[in-house]
């Protein structure tokens, strides 16, 4: 431990997610803070016609996932209602949204017990998650209380990089195949790539194409499409 | 404005009139240049902060730089070069594409002003001595930024650093918004181009994108050549990487 970390770990200033329960009780503790009765934290990725929903913690009854349904779940994450940092956020309402929630979606919530949900969007470093914030009934989450809840939760995911990263959401690539994949992102070829990075067209070659399964991409536009979607080049 | 964007304005809930614009829906609204600087002014003063810089990331992965665009002192910026010297930028650099935290550094004896920040991190002090405070900035389209006041009057209270950050985010997603309409070279594309080059960026060959769009493979290869034109780029990935970081696909 460098003299400086001893000093930190002094004075507390950091204070840290270290385990699941620990990321429990935050979203509990902050659950309660606002008066909801729910929380869902939320990753995103997506693949070919589809959102791929990843749940990293919840409060939810499992039949209620189930009920609800992954692409119910990605798509409140991911409707307008969902505000980034630094916006008002608003809430949905189920039954005052018919626009973007089918009839029985609304109504299924509802009886789930999900009929008031802040969507939220997150940015944990370059990462983005969502979280949703939901409540039996309309009125009983303190929106005043939304904003710094938005932004206590990207700091204190910030310090659970740990928890995070075996979530295997954190930034798969090595620098090496980064850098490649961002030079092919700029339009460069392949030997373009080599002669910048002073290696061979092999060397290079075999860089993407190992980004490009670390991606669970089919080719390259994709695995740039994967990579710049999730912020990593 | 392209046509997917009059689409998610139609779509997005009614906003009351103060309510800034939010993601996926409307355009941030743009500012000006002197607004932007008035308005860090404004959090500067409650951060009891002297000095402020504003930098972007370069988004070259590691080879990325913090790339200042404005200051306390502007036109000069002579602010930025001294308040990320002395390593605190190389720092900054690295705590940005991890952690979302405020950064502060201050030496040993004034670090109690500080003390009652939770979940923020602490950097080396610096060897000129001083303290400042960096909240780091991502907009809606994945670009990232750093605020970073200093000086030495600076007393950041817990209580109101949330809403400082709150409105470091608003600011950002203001300036690239500033930034997007500047370049106004936001090229007009047509439904299908954008479709094929959502898919491509989904992964799908160009066979796959006809059999898909019910289109001949020469139609779709000749979609995709007028895009990659339009977006005056060299190929097609470039073209998917364009697209993307401006927001005509996501």
């Amino acid at each position: 431990m460098t003299a400086l970390a001893a000093r930190t770990a002094q004075t507390t200033v950091a204070a840290r997610l270290a385990s699941r329960s620990d990321l429990t009780a935050f979203f509990m503790g902050l659950t309660d803070e606002i008066g909801a009765d729910g929380y869902m934290l939320v990753a995103i990725s997506h693949d070919q016609d589809r959102d791929n929903l990843q749940i990293i913690a919840s409060n939810w009854i499992y039949d209620a996932i189930q009920m609800a349904g992954h692409a119910l779940i990605a798509g409140l994450a991911q409707s307008p209602y969902a505000s980034a940092p630094g916006v008002r956020p608003q809430s949905l309402v189920a039954s005052q949204a018919p626009a973007l929630l089918g009839g029985e979606e609304a109504r299924l919530l509802e009886v789930l017990g999900h009929s008031e949900i802040f969507a939220l969007r997150l940015q944990v470093g370059r990462q983005r998650l969502f979280v949703l914030f939901s409540a039996a009934e309309a009125g009983q989450i303190d929106a005043t209380a939304m904003p710094r809840a938005q932004l206590e939760c990207c700091y204190a995911l910030s310090q659970a990089q740990g928890i995070l990263a075996s979530a295997s959401l954190q930034d798969p690539l090595s620098d090496r195949e980064r850098e490649c994949l961002f030079w092919v992102s700029e339009g460069k070829t392949t030997e373009e790539v080599a002669l910048i990075l002073g290696v061979s067209s092999n060397t290079v070659n075999s860089y993407i194409t190992h980004a490009i399964q670390k991606l669970s991409a089919s080719n390259r536009a994709m695995a740039i499409a994967t990579a710049i979607r999730s912020g990593i080049i | 404005m392209t046509r997917a964007h009059a689409r998610q304005t139609s779509t997005s809930p009614e906003v009351a009139q103060d309510v800034p614009a939010r993601a996926g829906g409307n355009a941030p609204r743009a500012i000006a240049l002197a607004d932007a600087i008035r308005r860090c002014r404004w959090i500067a003063i409650e951060l009891g902060a002297q000095d402020f810089a504003f930098c972007t990331v370069g988004s070259a992965a590691d080879s990325g730089r913090l790339v200042p665009c404005f200051d306390s002192e502007h036109p000069v910026a002579s602010a930025s070069t001294r308040l990320l010297d002395d390593g605190i930028g190389e720092q900054l650099l690295r705590q940005v594409r991890h952690s979302t935290a405020p950064c502060w550094w201050a030496d040993e004896a004034e670090a109690e002003a500080f003390a009652g920040l939770v979940w923020t991190n602490r950097l080396e002090p610096t060897a000129g001595g001083g303290r400042g405070i960096a909240f780091p900035v991502y907009s809606d389209c994945g670009q990232a930024g750093l605020f970073v006041f200093a000086g030495a009057q600076l007393a950041p209270s817990s209580a109101a650093l949330h809403d400082l950050h709150g409105r470091c985010f608003q600011l950002f997603n203001s300036i690239a918004g500033l930034a997007r309409g500047r370049a106004a070279a936001m090229p007009s594309m047509s439904r299908r181009e954008i479709e094929c080059l959502k898919l491509t960026s989904r992964g799908y060959t160009s066979e796959e994108i006809a059999k898909e769009l019910k289109l001949s493979v020469h139609t779709a290869n000749q979609y995709l050549t007028q895009t990659t034109q339009k977006l005056n780029a060299v190929n097609r990935m470039h073209a998917v990487a364009k697209a993307l970081r401006l927001g005509l696909i996501d």
